[in-house]
């Protein structure tokens, strides 16, 4: 196996009394497209900020290309582009003017042509002049992703990049991440409270939660079909029916008419039909997929 | 005809000397100084004055009997005493009627001078006593010591040299009372050496100034606008 | 170093509020040459009432050079809340704009960011002390003409004359630009600790009008402390037109500035480099 390209060890830290990492380790190897998943405040952002430098850790190493961080900061962060959180920028400066700027910073001579190569690549071109205070959250966040870019850094952090964005945004996010791994090579560690977003982008993902890791590998293996927690409404209380048959066994919780069942996608339908037969008035079926029932899942 | 009297009297003085009386030799005096009508003349002021920190101010000095003075300085600022307090020889003379008595003779300059007490009798001049010094000899006054109602005692000392013919000092030093200048710290905002309480203290209070003013370069009675006293 | 500098004085320039101060120092100082035409000879009469008892001052006293001080004594006040406007805000501005974690990812130091900072502050001051120049000496000269100028101190009345001013103006905003890029030091200082601009702008504000007032009390109490507040050597320029000109003091009100620029970075340094940046 390569050099990992992230290699985290036993990190810690600690604000104020409440524990935001609590002893992480992972590594990211190149290609990876890393998935971050937890609930808000469970020690993403702290763990990405402490991988950037904006956080110095209480306990514990961060090696980036099998160079320790701390000692290496300035030379590292060459190599690393990234968005944390929300996409601010100087919003009385235009988009390109921003990307300039922070192109500069890179210490590095970056012509313009390329900033423009940039600002085609995530479909800013023709609306780089215009100040960033009247670009829509969605141009800024693809800015933002411009800024991360620009320096072509084989490393990309992208906290939370689909914050804020409609629908059609979110699936450009997926796409423009999808292509930056698969058509520029890019190893990317990308964070999100939702788990449909990671199952979509990811190779690899991370369960964090209280800052501590819950679980940790391929996301074919983690997202298992079979553990998909299906809600079913009836009319009236199906429970006993339901528990003196083959279904009982995969039944898991039921609350009044609703029954919730960890069962595979796929048999969905056959459920239904089952129901049906028994008489049973079926008003609604749906599948669960956020993370807090993954949690649910796999705590159990 | 009076002028011509007076330059017969100023002609004969010396040898009318020193036998004269106190008042003939007053009024004598008095001609003399007021025979200068009007001169400008480039002066020098430096002003001795303990709160005062004032390089010595040139300017060109105009001046017209009976009390009219001004200094003008291009672009300046210039400082003289108050007109009704001084400066010309012929506001401390009084004028008018006056009585005129003999203080007998003093040194001064290693000159022995008769010395006057004039009193006017009117008090329009504000002067209450004004006590001259006279070389008799050549009809100079070198020394007065004018009590004021106002302005406490002003003394004038006078030195002649280049411009002794017309009678036209080279130097004047007036020594008078200076009122006590103060403003408050609030608004003046002073920049003062750190910590303000080091160092004597300034003396405070009223006290007293010298204002000496070297004079050069008369030009005498060939007129002087009135204008050139009006405040700009 | 030439190139970050250049970068965030693009920044603070292209910003429409660094003008307000420019514009502030211009409204002010108009405003003051107006009423000072209007009737500043009878205002100024008032202060010298004492002197014009004894004497005659007459000539061109309302002239450039005295306007000229006057604008700058009483903007006094007013400069270090237009540096700390834009001074107090390179760090926290930048914090609360969510730009300064975007500035940090990029692989420059943290130290250097401070210095950038700081340089970049400095500049805007010394534009801003020039520009005060501009408007409230050369303006002041062009409507009022040149002069003997008038110093009217506590217990001093200073003439200097008018081919003796204008090198004193010169040293006079060199020493401002020092004691402004101290105002600038502590706004930086402050504003490493917060994460918006309004509060080290207010505070810094807060500190020179409570270190002034202590500064100019007369009081034993504060004598002590007196030489060590920096508000007490931020007047200094005003020594340049004194006679003699108290070198001494100025000098050592320069060290005691230049100390306290040092201090102030070093601290920001200190405290920034090891902040965590969570905005």
């Amino acid at each position: 196996m390569s050099t990992p390209i992230v290699e985290i060890r036993n990190l810690s830290k600690n604000f104020k009394g409440r524990q935001a990492v609590d002893d992480l380790s992972f590594s990211i190897h190149p290609g990876d497209v890393y998935g971050f998943l937890g609930q808000n405040g469970a020690g993403k952002s702290t763990t990405m900020r402490m991988l950037l430098g904006l956080i110095f850790p209480d306990a514990g190493q961060i090696f980036i290309n099998g160079e320790e961080f701390g000692n290496n900061r300035r030379y590292l962060l060459k190599h690393i582009g990234a968005i944390i959180e929300r996409p601010d920028m100087y919003g009385y400066l235009s988009g390109r003017d921003n990307l300039r700027i922070m192109a500069a910073l890179t210490r590095e001579r970056i012509p313009d042509s390329r900033i423009y190569d940039v600002l085609e690549q995530v479909g800013l071109r023709g609306r780089e002049k215009d100040k960033v205070k009247t670009y829509s959250q969605g141009m800024k966040q693809r800015l933002g992703i411009a800024i991360a870019l620009v320096h072509q850094p084989d490393l990309l952090i992208l906290d939370e990049p689909t914050n804020g964005l409609d629908p059609q945004g979110i699936a450009e996010m997926r796409q423009l991440i999808l292509s930056l791994s698969r058509d520029h090579g890019k190893t990317v560690l990308v964070s999100s409270h939702l788990l449909h977003e990671i199952e979509q982008v990811a190779t690899r993902m991370l369960v964090l939660h209280k800052g501590k890791k819950i679980a940790e590998g391929p996301v074919t293996e983690l997202i298992n079909p079979d553990d998909m927690l299906v809600d079913v409404v009836t009319r009236a209380s199906a429970e006993e029916r339901v528990r003196s048959s083959v279904w009982g066994e995969i039944l898991v919780a039921s609350a009044g008419n609703t029954m919730t069942f960890k069962m595979n996608a796929a048999r969905v339908p056959e459920l239904n039909k089952w129901l049906v037969e028994q008489g049973v008035a079926v008003m609604e079926i749906r599948s669960k997929h956020s993370l807090e029932d993954y949690f649910i899942a796999i705590t159990q | 005809m009076r002028r011509l009297v007076s330059v017969f009297v100023i002609l004969l003085l010396p040898f009318l000397a020193p036998a004269m009386e106190a008042e003939q030799l007053y009024y004598a005096l008095r001609t003399k100084v007021l025979s200068v009508k009007d001169y400008t003349a480039d002066v020098k002021v430096t002003l001795d004055v303990n709160y005062m920190k004032i390089p010595p101010l040139e300017g060109k000095l105009y001046y017209k009997v009976p009390d009219k003075i001004r200094m003008v300085r291009k672009d300046g600022i210039s400082i003289l005493p108050k007109k009704n307090m001084s400066l010309s020889l012929g506001n401390l003379i009084p004028a008018g009627k006056v009585s005129v008595l003999d203080a007998g003779t003093a040194t001064l300059q290693g000159k022995t001078l008769r010395v006057l007490k004039v009193i006017p009798e009117d008090d329009k001049s504000g002067i209450i006593l004004s006590k001259i010094w006279i070389d008799e000899a050549n009809l100079l006054a070198l020394h007065t010591e004018t009590t004021t109602q106002n302005d406490g005692t002003i003394n004038m000392d006078l030195t002649f040299g280049k411009y002794i013919k017309q009678s036209l000092p080279d130097k004047v030093t007036i020594t008078m009372d200076i009122k006590e200048y103060k403003l408050p710290k609030g608004i003046t905002m002073d920049y003062s050496e750190v910590p303000t309480t080091a160092g004597p203290k300034k003396p405070q209070g009223d006290s007293k100034g010298n204002i000496i003013i070297n004079y050069s370069n008369y030009v005498v009675n060939k007129g002087v606008d009135d204008k050139v006293f009006e405040e700009k | 170093m030439m190139k970050l500098l250049q970068i965030e004085l693009y920044k603070i320039f292209r910003r429409p509020r660094t003008y307000i101060s420019f514009g502030v120092v211009t409204a002010i100082a108009f405003i003051f040459q107006l009423a000072m035409k209007a009737g500043g000879r009878e205002f100024f009469e008032f202060g010298m009432q004492d002197v014009t008892d004894t004497f005659n001052v007459q000539g061109s006293i309302i002239n450039g050079y005295l306007v000229g001080y006057l604008i700058l004594q009483s903007l006094l006040v007013q400069i270090p809340l237009l540096v700390a406007l834009v001074a107090g805000d390179t760090l926290a501005g930048e914090a609360n704009l969510g730009t300064l974690r975007l500035l940090l990812t990029r692989p420059i130091s943290r130290p250097q960011l401070v210095l950038i900072k700081f340089l970049a502050s400095s500049v805007y001051t010394i534009l801003l002390i020039l520009w005060l120049a501009v408007v409230a000496l050369f303006l002041s000269l062009l409507l009022f003409g040149t002069g003997d100028m008038i110093n009217l101190k506590s217990e001093t009345f200073v003439l200097l004359l008018k081919d003796d001013v204008m090198w004193r103006y010169g040293c006079a905003f060199l020493f401002a630009v020092v004691a402004m890029t101290a105002i600038a030091a502590l706004s930086l200082f402050l504003s490493a600790f917060a994460d918006n601009s309004i509060g080290p702008i207010i505070a810094t504000m807060a500190i020179v009008v409570v270190l002034t007032i202590l500064s100019n009390l007369e009081l034993p109490l504060f004598n002590a402390i007196r030489p060590y507040l920096f508000t007490s050597h931020m007047i200094g320029w005003k020594g340049f037109f004194d006679d003699p000109i108290p070198y001494a003091a100025i000098g050592k009100s320069a060290m005691v500035l230049v100390l306290y620029i040092l201090g102030l970075v070093g601290g920001t340094i200190f405290y920034f480099n090891k902040k965590d940046i969570s905005s």
